[in-house]
């Protein structure tokens, strides 16, 4: 049984600065759902192929395309959302005739977009509320635009309903904002490391999206977390000697070369993870850091595996 | 290092010694900033004067520049407490600014009018308040603009400048084009010939434009719309001279760019795609910064291997998987740097280990400096 946080709206935005991993962990969310039989649609908003074949299937593109089955269960599907084809989509749902149609495509939507700021972003989200609203998976999980870029993104609803007034663009930010603020359509996952900038970044954009964009937020994820080792708190010699081993000298020096650097590493890790937890006080999961710089399909299941874990809940020791 | 690379200086002592430019680009999260201001440390160090332009610094990074977040600091700052440089003495000098794209664009608004007047209609207009940020490619071409600005003031040696995250970080390479084609767009050329044909306007596309941007977003913002293009028009051909400059200058001598990535096969991809489009567009291309490298450890001689093989639980055998995982990531990552290698060809590369901490003062910077200047 998929822990009950994960299927507990029917879209999930993934943010998190660049590097932290959330398209990754965006990845890792879509298999773990389709493991508990979901029918999952994986959204990348900047167009982003690259996590269609980590998925399994192809590079991702406007259409939407299945990626993976499980068998027995559920499967992941992928697609990207690009501006224009979200504009043309949108036109045609406002039931805007031909001739505007004509003359949106004249002026092209870079001008439009110029004049109406926020639309490119409004449109992307506008295409997912859609998506929501017809039905087309059980739960479409939205791989946010990475670095400074997700809180503008989730913000262009609130941010056009200042500066245009009436007219459909103005329904659909009415529209795209509803949805971001109901926690049973939509909720925000927040991706971090256990690393000082990372950390003091998340609490920044979870006191973002929670705060004027008003979205609720799902359990914090903390990626890339070292496996927890504690007999590296020793030396090699006092593990030794605990243990009635004898060590060579070498073999002391090569053990020491790599456990100093993963005792200063695990105390960082719990340090930051202690410092995330006294500040937002919200449960979190961790998921592993894997030995690896080349992510493969086998490691997208360890992070699955780990995802639905037991969550770190606030105040817990 | 694989083998080919042997005759190559791997440093950019070069660079900060003699380049008036710097651009340091790459994908997010793989300490772009730090190395802009690291290699801004290393030219200071030289005794240059030179200015490090940062995008969205780390708040801990910002602190060690002396640039405190949410205030004003649009304008150079003197970065103090570097070691080896004397405050009362000719010598090299570190400067810092955060860059705000809203008030580069309001400068260039200035710069551009004629009178104040004409200036202030545009700054005051809602729709140029509304994008002068978020435009799309504004922040890049701002960071551009920006180290223009720099540049030609004739006030420093060096200017160094961290592009913004993006994904697509070709994107700064683009934006003086990109801002050329807005401006070259049938509808927009139309909407600025003059008040007088505009009052009737015949072409079909600009009144279908603005038919549509009524329908779409309501008629009040069609007013504004008109007026910040038209009073776009006024400095429209200074911002193509200035769009020409800088691609210009970008392309010349006095300038170079830095790509920096870390070992991970996703950075390493996008680097990829960025080398080749500087070499593509035929930019000054000085090397590549592989930052975050995890160490190697010592490797257990066979024989120590051997008489571990039955330790069982407790703490060795803690040290012994965390010895296996960490070689294993260790040769991983440097089986994809030296894709990166042969890729560089004969240019630098400079390979950073992950630092224990976060760089959050000076000192760390100059740490890192003296790696980035001291070659093989």
């Amino acid at each position: 049984m998929v822990d009950d946080w994960l299927m507990s709206t029917r879209v999930a935005v993934v943010a998190g600065k660049g590097g932290v991993g959330s398209s990754t962990v965006a990845a890792a969310y879509a298999l773990a759902a389709a493991r508990e039989g979901a029918d999952v649609l994986f959204v990348a908003v900047d167009g982003r192929p690259g996590m269609g074949p980590l998925l399994g299937g192809r590079e991702l593109d406007h259409t939407d395309r299945i990626l993976r089955r499980i068998k027995g269960a559920g499967q992941v599907r992928g697609r990207t959302i690009p501006a224009d084809q979200a504009f043309g989509d949108y036109l045609e749902l406002k039931g805007v005739g031909g001739m505007l149609r004509r003359a949106a495509s004249a002026a092209s939507l870079p001008m439009i977009a110029a004049a109406t700021p926020g639309l490119e972003h409004l449109l992307v989200l506008g295409k997912v509320k859609e998506l929501d609203r017809d039905s087309a998976a059980d739960l479409i999980i939205v791989d946010a635009p990475p670095a400074g870029h997700a809180a503008p993104f989730l913000r262009s609803a609130s941010g056009l309903s200042d500066v245009v007034q009436s007219g459909p663009v103005r329904e659909q930010a009415v529209e795209v904002d509803a949805m971001l603020r109901d926690p049973a359509r939509c909720r925000a996952m927040i991706v971090t490391l256990p690393e000082e900038t990372p950390i003091t970044e998340a609490v920044e954009l979870a006191n973002e999206l929670s705060g004027d964009i008003g979205m609720s937020l799902m359990p914090l994820v903390v990626n890339a977390c070292w496996p927890e080792r504690p007999g590296l708190a020793r030396t090699p010699a006092m593990a030794a000697r605990s243990q009635k081993v004898i060590l060579s000298a070498t073999a002391k020096a090569a053990l020491a070369s790599s456990s100093d650097f993963g005792r200063e590493r695990l105390d960082r890790q719990h340090h930051q993870i202690d410092r995330l937890a006294a500040t937002l006080v919200r449960p979190m999961v961790t998921l592993p850091r894997l030995p690896t710089p080349r992510l493969t399909l086998h490691h997208l299941g360890v992070l699955a595996d780990a995802l639905v874990g037991p969550l770190i809940e606030p105040g817990s020791p | 290092m694989s083998s080919q690379r042997i005759d190559i200086d791997d440093s950019f002592a070069d660079e900060v010694a003699t380049a008036a430019l710097i651009v340091t680009c790459g994908p997010g999260g793989v300490g772009k900033t730090t190395t802009a201001a690291a290699l801004g440390v290393a030219a200071a160090r030289a005794g240059r004067r030179v200015v490090v332009v940062t995008v969205d610094p780390a708040r801990r990074l910002a602190d060690a520049l002396g640039l405190a977040p949410g205030e004003a600091s649009d304008e150079p700052h003197r970065v103090t407490g570097l070691p080896g440089i004397d405050a009362d003495k000719a010598s090299g000098e570190l400067w810092a600014l955060m860059l705000d794209a809203a008030s580069t664009f309001d400068r260039l608004v200035h710069e551009q009018t004629a009178n104040v007047k004409q200036a202030e209609a545009i700054l005051q207009n809602p729709v140029y308040r509304a994008i002068s940020g978020s435009l799309s490619g504004a922040q890049e071409y701002m960071a551009i603009e920006r180290l223009h600005q720099l540049h030609t003031s004739g006030e420093w040696d060096l200017v160094i400048v961290d592009t913004p995250p993006s994904r697509h970080a070709i994107d700064l390479l683009e934006a003086p084009d990109r801002l050329i084609g807005f401006l070259s767009h049938p509808v927009y050329r139309t909407l600025t010939v003059g008040q007088r044909a505009f009052a009737k306007v015949t072409n079909a596309a600009a009144s279908m434009f603005l038919w549509a941007v009524r329908r779409l977003a309501g008629p009040q913002i069609v007013e504004d719309t008109i007026e910040f293009f038209r009073s776009l028009a006024n400095i429209e051909p200074g911002l193509r001279k200035r769009a020409g400059e800088v691609s210009v200058l970008l392309r010349s001598e006095t300038a170079t760019f830095v790509v920096v990535s870390s070992p991970r096969a996703e950075a390493i991809g996008e680097a990829e795609h960025l080398i080749g489009a500087l070499r593509d567009g035929d930019f000054p291309f000085a090397g590549v910064v592989v930052n975050l490298i995890h160490p190697m450890p010592i490797e257990l001689a066979p024989a120590d291997r051997a008489a571990l093989a039955d330790i069982g639980d407790g703490p060795l055998a803690d040290h012994l998987a965390w010895h296996d995982e960490l070689i294993e990531l260790a040769r991983a990552e440097r089986d994809e740097i030296a894709v990166l290698e042969d890729l560089a060809e004969d240019v630098a590369v400079v390979e950073l280990p992950l630092m224990s901490v976060d760089v959050h003062d000076v000192a760390g910077l100059v740490g890192l400096a003296d790696r980035l200047v001291g070659g093989n």
